[in-house]
């Protein structure tokens, strides 16, 4: 069959799924919006009859992220948008996958409860794609990443299983966490339709501080203090601007107890001959503001607490700017030459950390991201067994799986 | 010696013979290597005591490359193993396949490295869990998921089972604080899993490796996350007329955005028990509720303070804090003991782990304690009320017969219900030899197919721990679907239960 009667025929396949109103071509590209997790096994069931190549969409913040793509098949998660289950005594939520993150939160609020994480773009971004790249933001210090606050999964495979994972109870150790496996899979194993998330309590009384200094040293220093201190930090960064390197925390603990707090960190500065400011709630945000820098690489480091300094003045050297969360995870922008990003990434690697290239300006050369140690032949093994005809998101991932 | 499984002989399972026993021999030499049977009958079952399989040999490797060499012969002959620590496990995890060989992980108990800043710790498998606390003590330190067997259990069991305890509430379980393993494939391929820096590039195979109870292969090394211990701690005991009361009391503190360290609930007959053998000093009542707080000291003052008044509003009758460290260690040395104290209330007894949404949990124990009065035996309860995480224990007397049927098919009628809440079959103790069936009751084929894909990457010949965890043998590349009943089952020469 040639390839566009073959295409056509497929089209029209898709179209009595979904409905001809929910088809459409972007750039050429044929594009669908399923109802359900079910019509979206019917495609999938269908696509991977002819090998032909889907590309889950969610809000479309981080598509330019991995490796490009040229799949046969858009797949939209707008239609699946509904929070389903609020369990506000239980403390679990249940959403479909694509509901846009923020749109998620203001529906948990009204109970004073959220999802523990603070990812990037959360207007724009939607709950599946924020899972399927592992975004995570500077509350995972206090809360833990999205392995640690997702709880269960509806995942659609290549063949069309529907396949759930996980539960509704936090506690749980029945079979393997095939959800952790769909975390930052950026789609290549299946199609994530609905995820059930462990909530916490939004809480009541935050302050930030901000620390200034002309030397990231005696910051990196102070970082590594908050850390083994007993201060209720919520968030803990380390900033690289233009002008100055600076580290922002952001306290959560009872009213009557932030004063004890906020002196028990002055004195940590001081120790450091440094001195604690009020800072903007608008400092956690700057993160995301790196990405507006599109004739720079925008690159995501990780790190050893202890090697964040290091690693920040580094990325000063170059003359570019960062934000590192103290959990190890830097975002930079680095206007530097191809070859200046490589030996970076060569730095961190000799200290056990990884370099991620999220955007490359236009015209530059591509640089190769960090691929994990020894364990890419067994990933492939499970691509292959997940998707044996390769349909799902080919060569996004790492490797070129 | 038990007859092989008819899934082992498709899996066309080797025979351990003389020659490979040699090869074993040269790897860990001849005191690294038990044959005797008087000797083997030690690793014949884990805390499971009701399953026993004689393993055909126990190896006792010293180091990574040991261990890799014993799998590659396993592997090159098709010989079923599983790794064992202290062998405390409560669902048969541990228990040898028929034929095959137990990997003692007895002599690889060293802390590799600490790193205090960066609250990171790297240990062998062998090592006990307490002492990873007791080794970053004396920096501020302690390493947080505590199964009650903390003081003799394994990080190795601990990363197989993803092992919880009663802190998990706040600080997570053992797959929170897994960063980096080192593995041997059942291949013999040696990989390492995650990093000592979060989010390592590629799949996150490290949150799944973690509770795959030794079905995807064996850990060598395992580098775990430290905890700053909490300026404070206060534990409050409260006592109630009704385990309901107690139950509503933890739900009120949740909504009041107080996330406790520990809330624990036991009822009479649990009470009781502990005193009898530990003496921990309980006050006497219905229902006990422990609610353990820890973080800043004044933090810690003002919510003890409004837990204290939600206890009084939920009608306890008395509350009091622990007052030194003794007390505390006291409490919860009697929380701890729970287990091993019903052997006081019956001769034998069945302890499960199953969990339900939180507010579930008033509905769940009338339905527990209907469906033990319909069968006449008692059931007590100890239960991690904070996550929902219920350990109903079934009292019964093997010597009258019939009785222990009756106890087992309770014990997992009462899991089912968990499920038919919005539950699980288990919370921490893992799914093992012990409720296969019952995971078939909790997922559907297509979300067992799924699970299976993954297992067939990582051991394709279904050597590592075989005939665990999955409700029925299953193959690799067995066609899914309905299920079919296997030739030998037709043929009548098997049946699965």
């Amino acid at each position: 069959m040639p390839n566009s009667t073959r295409l056509q025929s497929f089209a029209d396949d898709v179209g009595a799924i979904s409905g001809p109103e929910n088809l459409g071509v972007e750039d050429g590209v044929l594009s669908v919006a399923p109802a359900n997790t079910e019509e979206v096994a019917e495609i999938l069931r269908r696509a991977n009859k002819d090998n032909i190549s889907v590309a889950p969409y969610g809000g479309g913040t981080k598509q330019s992220w991995g490796n490009p793509i040229e799949p046969s098949l858009i797949l939209h998660t707008s239609r699946l948008s509904a929070v389903r289950e609020h369990t506000w005594q239980d403390m679990t939520c249940t959403v479909e996958a694509g509901c846009v993150w923020s749109s998620m939160q203001s529906v948990l609020a009204e109970h004073g409860q959220f999802v523990a994480l603070d990812p990037l773009w959360p207007e724009g971004a939607t709950v599946g794609g924020i899972a399927a790249t592992n975004d995570s933001g500077s509350l995972r210090l206090r809360y833990g990443s999205l392995r640690d606050l997702i709880i269960g999964m509806t995942v659609v495979l290549a063949d069309g299983t529907i396949a759930r994972t996980g539960g509704k109870v936090v506690k749980n150790v029945a079979g393997y966490d095939l959800h952790k496996l769909m975390t930052g899979a950026f789609g290549t194993l299946g199609i994530i339709t609905e995820i059930t998330f462990r909530l916490h309590s939004i809480p009541r009384h935050v302050r930030t501080f901000t620390i200034s200094s002309p030397d990231v040293e005696p910051l990196g220093r102070l970082l590594m203090r908050v850390l083994d201190s007993h201060i209720s930090t919520q968030s803990l960064q380390l900033r690289a601007t233009a002008s100055q390197f600076n580290l922002d925390v952001r306290l959560a603990t009872l009213p009557e107890v932030i004063h004890d707090q906020a002196s028990s960190l002055t004195g940590l500065a001081q120790g450091v001959d440094l001195s604690v400011t009020d800072g903007s709630p608008d400092v956690w945000k700057i993160r995301q503001e790196l990405f507006d820098h599109t004739e720079a690489y925008v690159v995501k480091a990780t790190m050893l607490p202890s090697d964040i300094s290091k690693v920040t003045a580094s990325i000063r050297a170059l003359g570019g700017e960062s934000v590192t969360h103290a959990t190890g995870i830097m975002t930079a922008s680095v206007p530097a030459s191809s070859t200046q990003l490589s030996h970076l990434r060569e730095e961190l690697e000799a200290i056990h950390g990884s370099l991620t290239v999220l955007h490359s300006p236009l015209n530059a050369a591509p640089v190769a991201s960090s691929l994990p140690a020894d364990s890419l032949p067994l990933m492939r093994e499970i691509k292959h067994r997940f998707d044996p005809a390769g349909i799902m998101n080919p060569g996004r991932f790492l490797g070129g799986i | 010696m038990p007859s092989q499984s008819p899934d082992a002989a498709e899996r066309e399972q080797g025979i351990l013979t003389k020659a490979i026993l040699a090869d074993f021999r040269a790897v860990v030499g001849a005191k690294g290597i038990i044959v005797e049977r008087n000797q083997l009958q030690t690793y014949e079952c884990d805390g499971l005591t009701a399953l026993r399989t004689l393993p055909a040999a126990v190896v006792l490797p010293r180091s990574k490359d040991e261990v890799q060499a014993i799998i590659r012969i396993c592997a090159q002959h098709r010989i079923p193993f599983v790794a064992r620590g202290a062998g405390t496990g409560l669902s048969g995890g541990a228990l040898p396949a028929a034929g095959g060989i137990v990997i003692s992980f007895a002599r690889m108990n060293r802390i590799l490295e600490v790193d205090i800043p960066n609250q990171r710790i790297t240990v062998e498998p062998g090592v006990i869990n307490t002492h990873v606390t007791q080794r970053v003590a004396s920096s501020g330190y302690f390493y947080a998921p505590d199964p009650s067997s903390q003081s003799v259990c394994t990080i190795g069991g601990n990363v197989a089972e993803n092992a919880g305890g009663a802190h998990c509430l706040k600080y997570g379980f053992t797959t929170t604080h897994v960063l980096a393993l080192e593995v041997i494939l059942p291949s013999g391929e040696f990989v390492h899993l995650g990093s000592p820096v979060v989010d390592t590039p590629g799949y996150d195979l490290t949150g799944v490796f973690v509770g795959s109870e030794g079905t995807l292969g064996v850990v060598t090394a395992i580098t775990l996350r430290i905890v700053k211990k909490a300026e404070t701690v206060q534990v409050l005991l409260a006592a109630y007329n009704s385990i309901a009361a107690a139950g509503q009391t933890v739900s009120d503190i949740i909504v009041a955005s107080i996330l406790p360290a520990a809330m624990e609930i036991m009822d009479r007959l649990s009470i009781e028990a502990a005193e009898a053998s530990v003496h921990p000093n309980y006050p006497p009542c219905d229902a006990l509720l422990l609610v353990e707080l820890d973080g800043p000291a004044a933090e810690v003052d003002l919510h003890m303070q409004q837990i204290r008044e939600i206890c009084r509003k939920n009608g306890a009758w008395e509350d009091r804090i622990a007052q030194s460290e003794g007390e505390r260690f006291l409490i919860w040395k009697g929380r701890k003991a729970a287990f091993a104290a019903a052997g006081r209330l019956a001769p034998n007894y069945i302890v499960q782990d199953g969990v339900i949404p939180r507010t579930k949990l008033p509905i769940i124990l009338d339905e527990v304690g209907r469906m033990a009065s319909e069968t006449g035996l008692r059931v007590t309860n100890v239960f991690h009320a904070g996550d929902g995480n219920l350990h109903p224990i079934v009292l019964y007397d093997a010597a009258i017969p019939g009785q222990e049927e009756v106890a087992v098919e309770l014990s997992i009628r009462i899991l089912h219900r968990c499920v038919d809440h919005g539950g699980s079959i288990t919370g921490e103790h893992g799914v093992g030899r012990e409720k296969q069936q019952a995971l078939g009751y909790m997922y559907s084929e297509p979300d067992l197919n799924t699970m299976q894909l993954v297992r067939c990457a990582f051991d394709p010949h279904q050597i590592a721990n075989p005939d665990k965890l999955f409700p029925r043998p299953r193959l690799c590349g067995e066609k899914t679907g309905p299920y079919t009943p296997h030739p030998l089952e037709v043929a009548g020469e098997a049946e699965y239960f």
